[in-house]
């Protein structure tokens, strides 16, 4: 298993972002849905190390991301892309993935190639010398998704990675995800069901900080069967699970 | 090709840490994107308006050209490099990665220190530029010695702990107002706080390369003393490493346990390498040259003297430095100068010529005019002092009228040539006629007694009518403040009277006259009305 | 069901309660725009430039006490409150904001006018009967016109590099006193009455008030 929690909880003051989540998952494309303010990102955000839990128990990658050499461990092993991409304009596309690629540690000798893979894998290969502040908001999304592959990962954590890309760079980017997940654990937020059912092996809709639904895609369709508003079958279940946990 | 039709790949073997710290690619990064490069312009601008201006019109004397580069240059630099380095340290909270680089691996300190270090060799390389078109120029016009390094070191060290300092105000608080802020802040420390403990004639200005400066003729007669250089490395040295080492110990650092003692250690290194310097820097003290003794209280020297500081001063820096004078004869004396201050002999001699001739073959006349280190002369009753240090002496036997390099318009600033010329005829004339009155040690002008009033103005006369022999107009001296003594308004206006009755006779009854009274008249045995 | 989860009311339905009304909508408004631009926080950077002007007359942090050493320490500060109010006019909106309203440009021009009164205040409370060198006429002139080129380097750099304007004239003014240039368009130099002087100041300001009323600062797509 690549992700373990047990009783995962985050407050902020007096807000209670993430009120229990357990969940195991190895490798595959693991999708996370939900509504604004479910606790979604918050949970994200606890996996890439980003913030530690208030309570509960995480394992990332078998290790405790508590302890300051695990968690070394597991940032080498791990790619983030952050819902709100922040990145320095004066940077080319190829030196803001490099800097970050060097920030991971990878071997120095690997940085050049793995740079230039990244940036073909995003399709950004003509433009791998412009400058970030030049690029469409798709674009810098891209940007974004080329430094969290950049070290080929074993812990891919997306938060929102297809808002601004076209659809055919979104079939592009499932076909990625999927590759990348038969031998990474990759997680994905996002609110775009279509995503989730394209790309994911597994889904979890979250809702008050709690995980209400957990199982295939296919499993959540069937939930939208007897009743449930939307315009596609996965949008239907999506909305009966919800209707089901506020009640 | 996208990875849909690519198959699926094999995870290569698990990335290891790159076993040589790839250091370097991260700065190459930081220096192609700095913002830094962007000041140049603007920085070229203020070198040509302001030190490389300054220093082209000072004598081609390395030393005396150096003191721009500390003086000017730096000061000129310091507003841009703060705001710069605290705009780079505050880059991640502007541009919202802190995520992204806080998560990584790599410390943040680490990218941290690459985004300093970019800044630093950036400032550091304009400096250069410009302290090179200085030394370039001045190589091409200096008459001796070479391009002093200790003001290029130091001065290029305080550019990197104000760097250090920016770019930790800028990380620790990336507001929009830190920038501009920490650079106004930077700029009246370094600036004006020194300058204020200048003014209380502390000896901790000596920590601030911008307020302290060496004398005019600084390793020309003796070796650079380095004492102060290595103190003001120690303290920057310690500055920076401070600020540096904080921002290892913040939180955001992403610092593990072991590098926050490293952390911890280094800002504590830093700061007692700062304290030591700040208390090496109070046991700084004014010395004659070439004795690393210091002067006695009577003869306090100003603020252009050598300072020691015991426990770093090398007595090698006390011994002379070998130099050939270059002389030029008038009126039989040859008048000789240190060939570092070459270009000024011309004016020397026009300004001893007229004095020399009125006063050949006199008792005490110098047979030999020379220039002396700064600072060497002991002031005696009368003298014509400038910052406390009297600027002429004639002594030894056969006599030598000895003058030093403060008298040379090196950093007085509009000091005209003929103001010059009259400073040194004042001094040549005051050694030779002095007016024996106990000179105080504040460098107020000196104010005789009641009883011996007669006897100094009398004296005081004869300096005036030996002056406008020599063509200096009467009263020129106390006009530009080189009589320090001060006699009551009615026999001041006597000794005018009388300067102008003895410079109107013929040149040989004033010689006459001398031949015979001037033993009397040092003596103090003539008052005014035994003057012709 | 919406994509952002909101409900659509049901037909026939009972409406929503009305959301009460703003009271003194005015007031509201320009509360959030002067937090958007942390006036506050500027207030405060200008009245700890106060109290600094305060310290270096009392203690005489100067080169000199008179003419142009007497100068260089307040014109120091003075270039710092002219970079605090440049870089107020940063926006954190960019695009979103200047496609609204008829209100922008009123709110631009009473914060730039109000904080550059805050700023002549703070500096002038500082150096109160302590002996400034061109006395309040000069203060008033500089900061004006320090100010006023600060604003219109935000219409060129953007709000958060503001600073380099009023900084960078600092260091030429610094050069100007020292070497004694005459020219009214370096008017630390000029004495207070000085007309040629304060005019060129004076103009600088309109400008620059008038550029930021008009324009605002340049936002840059990554702001």
């Amino acid at each position: 298993m690549n992700i373990e929690t047990a009783g995962l909880a985050r407050r902020f003051g007096s807000t209670q972002a993430v009120a229990g989540v357990d969940l195991a998952t190895g490798p595959g494309v693991f999708g996370l849905l939900g509504p604004n303010g479910a606790g979604k990102t918050t949970l994200l955000r606890m996996m890439a190390t980003v913030i530690p839990p208030s309570s509960g128990s995480l394992r990332l990658l078998g290790r405790d991301p508590g302890r300051y050499g695990p968690r070394r461990e597991i940032r080498r092993r791990l790619g983030y892309l952050p819902q709100n991409l922040g990145y320095y304009p004066s940077f080319t596309v190829a030196e803001f993935i490099e800097y970050f690629a060097l920030l991971k540690e990878m071997p120095s000798a690997r940085v050049p190639g793995a740079v230039a893979a990244a940036v073909e894998q995003v399709g950004l290969g003509e433009r791998a010398r412009t400058k970030l502040r030049t690029l469409s908001g798709g674009m810098l999304r891209r940007v974004g998704i080329a430094q969290a592959i950049v070290n080929d990962p074993e812990l891919l954590l997306l938060d929102e990675p297809t808002a601004g890309l076209d659809p055919e760079q979104r079939v592009s980017f499932r076909a990625m995800l999927r590759d990348l997940g038969q031998r990474a654990t990759v997680v994905v937020s996002t609110h775009l069901v279509e995503d989730v059912g394209a790309a994911c092996t597994e889904v979890a809709l979250m809702h008050q900080g709690k995980i209400v639904f957990r199982g295939t895609p296919a499993e959540l369709t069937a939930r939208g069967v007897d009743g449930g508003a939307g315009d596609a079958p996965l949008e239907r279940g999506y909305t009966a699970v919800l209707a089901e946990a506020r009640s | 090709m996208t990875a849909t039709s690519a198959p699926a790949r094999p995870r290569p073997a698990a990335a290891r840490p790159s076993a040589a710290w790839p250091a370097w690619r991260l700065l190459r990064l930081e220096l192609r994107r700095s913002p830094m490069p962007w000041t140049f312009p603007l920085l070229a601008a203020l070198f040509a308006f302001d030190p490389y201006r300054t220093a082209m019109g000072y004598p081609a004397v390395w030393t005396i050209r150096a003191s721009v580069l500390p003086n000017k240059l730096l000061p000129d630099f310091v507003v841009f490099v703060v705001a710069i380095a605290a705009w780079a340290g505050s880059r991640d909270g502007r541009r919202r990665t802190l995520d992204l680089v806080e998560i990584t691996p790599r410390p943040r300190w680490a990218g941290q220190l690459a985004a300093w270090a970019a800044t630093t060799i950036w400032a550091i390389a304009a400096f250069l530029a410009g302290t090179a078109v200085l030394y370039a120029v001045t190589a091409t016009q200096a008459t001796w010695g070479g391009p002093p390094w200790w003001p290029v070191i130091v001065s290029c060290a305080e550019l990197a702990a104000l760097a250090a300092l920016g770019f930790t105000a800028g990380a620790l608080w990336p507001g929009r107002f830190t920038a501009p802020l920490a650079a106004v802040a930077t700029f009246l420390l370094s600036l004006e706080g020194f300058r204020n403990a200048v003014g209380r004639s502390s000896a901790y200005a000596v920590l601030s390369p911008t307020t302290y400066v060496p004398g005019n003729d600084a390793g020309v007669f003796y070796r650079y003393p380095p004492d102060v250089a290595i103190d003001q490395l120690m303290f920057l040295a310690g500055l920076a490493v401070v600020a540096l080492g904080v921002l290892g110990l913040a939180r955001s650092s992403g610092a593990g346990a072991g590098l926050r003692r490293g952390a911890a250690v280094a800002a504590a290194a830093g700061l007692a390498a700062a304290a030591t310097a700040v208390g090496l820097a109070g046991t700084a003290r004014q010395a004659l040259p070439g004795t690393g003794r210091p002067p006695s209280a009577t003869s306090p020297l100003g603020m252009q003297a050598a300072w020691v500081i015991p426990a770093l001063h090398d007595a090698a820096s006390d011994r002379p430095l070998p130099y050939i004078p270059v002389c030029q004869t008038v009126a039989a004396v040859p008048v000789c100068i240190h060939p570092a201050f070459r270009v000024f002999l011309p004016d020397v001699t026009a300004a001893l010529g007229p004095v020399l001739r009125e006063i050949a073959g006199l008792p005490g006349a110098p047979a030999r005019a020379g220039q002396a280190a700064s600072g060497s002369l002991v002031p005696r009753s009368g003298q014509v002092l400038v910052d406390w240090t009297p600027e002429g002496e004639i002594s030894g036997t056969p006599p030598v009228f000895s003058y030093t390099a403060d008298q040379v318009p090196a950093r007085s600033f509009g000091e005209s040539r003929r103001a010059f010329v009259t400073g040194l005829q004042a001094a040549l004339v005051a050694a030779f006629v002095p007016a024996g009155v106990g000179q105080p040690a504040t460098g107020a002008p000196a104010v005789p007694g009641r009883r011996t009033v007669p006897a100094v103005a009398a004296r005081v006369a004869m300096q005036e009518a030996l002056l406008m022999a020599a063509g200096v107009p009467l009263g020129t001296q106390r006009y530009q403040g080189l009589i320090q003594v001060q006699l009551p308004r009615a026999a001041q206006a006597q000794a005018d009277a009388a300067a102008q009755r003895f410079a109107a006779l013929p040149a040989a009854t004033r010689h006459a006259w001398l031949a015979r009274h001037l033993a009397a008249l040092r003596a103090g045995q003539l008052t005014l009305a035994r003057l012709p | 069901m919406t994509t952002t989860g909101l409900r659509a009311p049901a037909p026939g339905g009972p409406a929503a309660p009305a959301a009460p009304s703003l009271r003194w909508p005015a007031l509201r408004m320009t509360s959030l725009f002067l937090a958007s631009r942390r006036v506050p926080a500027a207030l405060a950077a200008l009245a700890l430039l106060g109290l600094v002007m305060r310290a270096a007359l009392y203690w005489h942090w100067n080169l000199g006490s008179t003419g142009s050493a007497a100068q260089a320490v307040p014109l120091l500060i003075e270039a710092g409150a002219g970079a605090v109010i440049a870089v107020s006019t940063y926006s954190p909106f960019g695009e979103p904001e200047r496609a609204t309203g008829r209100w922008l440009p009123w709110l631009r021009l009473g914060t730039a006018v109000a904080l550059t009164a805050a700023a002549l205040g703070a500096l002038a409370a500082g150096a109160a009967a302590a002996g400034l060198a061109w006395g309040t006429l000069g203060l008033l002139r500089n900061v004006a016109g320090l100010a006023g080129l600060g604003l219109l380097t935000a219409a060129v750099t953007g709000g958060l590099l503001a600073w380099i304007g009023p900084l960078g004239y600092l260091m030429v003014a610094e050069i100007g006193l020292t070497a004694g240039w005459g020219t009214p368009l370096l008017w630390p130099g000029r004495p207070p009455a000085n007309m040629p002087g304060a005019l060129c100041a004076g103009l600088v300001f309109a400008a620059g008030i008038a550029v930021t009323t008009v324009r605002g600062a340049r936002d840059s797509p990554s702001e």
